[in-house]
């Protein structure tokens, strides 16, 4: 239990202090990266107690695709050029000491809830955690996720798509003075708007009309 | 028939005067001296049935209010008293409606004026035919509102709009003592209604009543106030300070209201409270006392006033005391049979001044003119019969009806009585006086006014001149013909029948004929003496007027009334009122008020604005603090 | 201290959430940080929902994570994308400059 401990405190303790520090830090890459960071050390502890299947995909996908993309905007909104000042203005920084005490309110009221909870009779506690070699967590995650869930797959799914054509209609803008092809005025052609005879005189030659 | 006649100046007024705009100055005054004329025509027809068939009727029009014991409706009560008032108000009234559209030819507001004339003449009969206390009140109060747009309607003159304010101020304190008296007619009998409260009136003769630590009869308290309100309405003394200012308006309106029919609806009251009235000999003689002053007072301050009109003011002033002091000697009849005469004689030399106004181009000074009676004959002749018949000469319509007065006065025997009459010799020899200073100082002599040529003087046109000359008719004519209908002996109380009540019968008797004689030919003699005093030798006045500077400030100032009125009340309530303006109703109520909360909402609404600042941290911020409040709530619940 | 129980999960995935939220509205800078305080909101709700599942032995908590971890990345996407079209726009990224909802 000792190991156990010890890696929960480490991984806690470095998650903590990223979070932290995503909201601190003056520079925005800096922001991104830590909270890369803190992505990593929640997915360790995620593998520590026995979800591995969920702790490898919040690798891949948050910090695989969320995480560089917001690298991708923060680079491309040249963000880091922008005076960044931590309470620039005056009346801002009446905010701070209201804002810090409602959170700790919060804060100590999220604990009040995890103390006064009655747990199940059943709960497992931690000795007994095991890693059941029978069933991996993919597989139990599998059974359950296409028979019990399929709905809600689904419509994860349609999320998804509705995110993506939402985030290209949003960004899609037309450029003008950019040549582009269009197939169907080029297929739709007609002879007669291609060819035209001419009678041409001798010696007068042939007007272009372009 | 009773319905048209009330509801026809109404409907001419509010044609004029909502639509005047669309219908044009022409068809505007065509419409409301049509409407009014048949009015007249349809009182003189009531009037006939009335002397023949004794004709009686009250016109239930609607229920006004039906509440507990108080039962009020609007009704039309025709008898012998409200007809002849009624031929007297509709009659002048239409003659003035036709006058005003030759004399208010020049004026831009012509459907106002027609309108507001008008709906005078419907408050004035509502007024006259009347079965309660309660729509007399209210017809009251109309010819009130009316005179005060009347008199202020050339509104952009500073001193017409005060002298409107004055007279329907003064006027006020006359209403409040005439509501104390129905409101205590009301609790003594429990009905306003004329018929019920006459036939319990001899039930409570006996009874006292403690009114501001005194105590006084009720039936005496009733009368006094009731007497309080006429003697507003009629300018008798000590309320008849808005009278002379009154003359601001235009000169029709100094007609019909200020000689005719307003003032007269003091009289009226008296009269038709005659069956209150003659039990309580106090407040009789308070009548009596009162009329007798106020005709002496206005003669003696007309004999110095140098202003056309209000010479005729104050005539009006004194002929109206006679009135009164008529009706405090008992003779009710003749009280109305004078206000009849009256009205004719009064109203022609009004219109007359009116006249002689307008050819002189709106001068109104006496001292400014002169020597026109070749100029302007018929208004000479005119106001020459007018003044005939106000000063008495015999055979004239005030021969009659003033003469009889005083007889009365001497009739009744007692020391009130004689001096009553005394004193109404006297003034009738003022009225005589002043009268024919204001004929001479007008029409002959030279010609003294500055502003236009004699040459171009010329007389009235003839839609002005026609009014003139039926009212002509009506004050050589009136007296002669109707002096045995009013008070004649042989069956003087027929006509009359219940509308007037005599607990004593009038005496029959003639006062012995050397009083007879008296006043006619004091009054004849003083014609010469006017005469004499006033174009031939003018300086014997200025040397008099020299020689007693004191009593002629003291006459010219009207007796100094306006003064002492200023310093007794006027100046006290200014201060007061202006106090409630400006420290109580702008400080106080509009601060809290209307202004306060204005201000509030503002304030409160730029604080609110303050959480929409567009950044959206803070937004997050209150979602945060929700949140967290809700959050708080469920886990202390 | 020693016996790791579903009490310090809850109490890290708390501390977590709290960060978030405190950057969500303490932040002065700029947008983008908005974001990320978001998804490590996220995350802690994940980290909740994982330890119960583990110590109640019920796997639902994980397929939910599941899906929460899809929505988080296409709402991360389309945030993003929002604030692209707007720097487009305005050209400016900083949070006090954004005031155009000012009533």
């Amino acid at each position: 239990m000792l190991a156990h401990a010890i890696f929960f405190y480490t991984f806690s303790f470095i998650a903590i202090v990223s979070a932290i520090m995503v909201t601190v830090s003056k520079n925005t890459v800096h922001s991104v990266f830590f909270l890369i960071l803190d992505f990593i050390s929640i997915s360790c502890l995620f593998i520590m107690i026995g979800a591995e299947f969920l702790g490898m995909i919040m690798l891949i996908v948050y910090v695989g695709a969320v995480a560089v993309l917001f690298l991708f905007v923060v680079m491309m909104l040249n963000v880091a050029q922008q005076k960044n000042q931590w309470f620039s203005a005056q009346e801002s920084s009446k905010h701070i000491p209201i804002g810090l005490i409602v959170s700790v309110i919060i804060f100590f009221e999220l604990l009040i809830v995890i103390g006064g909870w009655k747990y199940k009779p059943d709960l497992v506690s931690a000795m007994s955690l095991t890693i059941d070699q029978e069933i991996t967590n993919t597989h139990s995650i599998g059974y359950v996720l296409y028979t019990d869930y399929i709905h809600i797959f689904q419509l994860s799914g349609m999320i998804l798509l509705v995110a993506m054509i939402g985030a290209i209609v949003l960004t899609f803008r037309q450029r003008s003075g950019v040549k582009r092809q269009s197939y169907f005025s080029q297929i739709s052609r007609e002879r007669s708007d291609g060819v035209e005879l001419i009678d041409v005189e001798s010696n007068k030659g042939v007007k272009s009309d372009d | 028939m009773e319905l048209a006649l009330i509801f026809l100046p109404l409907l001419a007024s509010i044609t004029s005067g909502f639509f005047g705009k669309y219908l044009g100055d022409r068809n505007s005054e065509i419409v409301t001296s049509l409407f009014v004329s048949i009015s007249a025509l349809l009182s003189i027809i009531l009037f006939y049935q009335v002397i023949v068939n004794g004709y009686e009727n009250n016109v239930v029009v609607a229920t006004w209010i039906n509440s507990g014991t108080l039962d009020v409706n609007w009704s039309i009560k025709v008898d012998a008293l409200s007809s002849v008032m009624l031929v007297v108000v509709t009659l002048v009234s239409a003659l003035v409606h036709i006058y005003s559209i030759g004399y208010m030819s020049h004026d831009p507001h012509k459907p106002r004026f027609m309108a507001y004339l008008s709906l005078f003449t419907f408050s004035m009969l509502t007024l006259v035919t009347s079965d309660n206390f309660l729509q007399l009140f209210f017809g009251w109060e109309g010819v009130g509102l009316c005179s005060y747009f009347l008199i202020g309607f050339w509104f952009k003159k500073e001193t017409a709009n005060a002298a409107a304010i004055k007279a329907f101020v003064v006027n006020r304190v006359g209403d409040f003592g005439f509501a104390l008296g129905i409101f205590l007619i009301f609790y003594l009998f429990g009905t306003v209604n004329y018929v019920e409260v006459f036939n319990q009136i001899p039930q409570i003769v006996e009874k006292k009543l403690l009114f501001l630590g005194m105590n006084v009869g009720a039936i005496d308290l009733v009368c006094i106030l009731l007497f309080i309100g006429a003697m507003g309405k009629s300018a008798q003394i000590f309320l008849h300070t808005w009278l002379p200012d009154a003359m601001e308006g235009p000169t029709p309106v100094s007609a019909l209201i200020h000689a005719a029919t307003m003032v007269t609806a003091g009289v009226f009251l008296v009269v038709r409270c005659s069956p209150i009235f003659e039990y309580s000999p106090l407040t009789l003689n308070i009548i009596t006392i009162v009329g007798m002053t106020t005709a002496f007072f206005a003669a003696t301050v007309a004999l110095v006033q140098t202003d056309i009109k209000k010479i005729i003011a104050y005539s009006t002033c004194s002929q109206l005391g006679y009135m009164f002091f008529a009706a405090g000697v008992g003779a009710y009849n003749v009280a109305m049979f004078h206000l009849f005469t009256h009205a004719f004689f009064k109203a022609l030399l009004f219109l007359g001044s009116g006249s002689v106004i307008h050819s002189f181009k709106d001068e109104q000074d006496i001292n400014q003119m002169g020597g026109v009676y070749k100029k302007l004959p018929y208004t000479y002749a005119f106001m020459i019969i007018g003044t005939l018949a106000l000063t008495g000469f015999p055979f004239l319509s005030g021969f009659y009806s003033k003469d009889a007065i005083i007889e009365f006065a001497y009739l009744k025997g007692n020391t009130t009585g004689y001096y009553a009459a005394g004193i109404g010799i006297l003034t009738a020899v003022l009225t005589s006086i002043y009268s024919w200073r204001l004929i001479f100082k007008t029409f002959h002599g030279d010609y003294n006014n500055k502003k236009t040529n004699i040459n171009e003087m010329h007389e009235s046109p003839l839609v002005m001149l026609l009014p003139l000359f039926v009212l002509a008719i009506g004050a050589i004519f009136a007296g002669f013909l109707f002096k045995d209908l009013f008070i004649g002996n042989s069956g003087g109380n027929s006509f009359w029948g219940d509308s007037i009540k005599f607990l004593n019968p009038l005496s029959m008797e003639h006062p012995p004929l050397w009083f007879l004689l008296t006043t006619p030919v004091l009054v004849l003699s003083s014609i010469p003496i006017a005469y004499y005093l006033f174009v031939k030798d003018k300086n014997i006045p200025h040397q008099i007027a020299q020689s007693n500077k004191p009593l002629h400030n003291f006459l010219i100032n009207k007796w100094y009334f306006d003064e002492l009125y200023n310093i007794l009340f006027i100046k006290f309530s200014k201060k007061l009122g202006i106090f409630f303006w400006k420290a109580v109703d702008v400080q106080i109520i509009d601060k809290f008020g209307p202004d306060g909360v204005s201000s509030l909402i503002k304030r409160l609404s730029i604080k609110a604005s303050k959480f929409q600042s567009g950044f959206i941290y803070q937004y997050a911020f209150m979602i945060l603090l929700g949140f967290s409040a809700l959050l708080t709530f469920l886990i202390l619940n | 201290m020693i016996n790791i129980g579903l009490g310090h999960y809850l109490t890290l995935a708390a501390i977590i959430f709290t960060i978030g939220i405190v950057g969500l509205f303490l932040n002065r800078k700029n947008i983008i940080v908005i974001l990320m305080s978001i998804e490590l909101i996220l995350l802690a709700v994940n980290i909740n929902l994982v330890s119960f599942s583990i110590f109640l032995n019920d796997i639902s908590g994980q397929i939910f994570t599941l899906f929460i971890l899809t929505v988080a990345a296409a709402e991360a996407a389309i945030g993003l994308a929002i604030i692209v079209v707007y720097y487009r726009n305005s050209s400016t990224i900083n949070v006090e400059k954004i005031d155009s909802l000012k009533g």
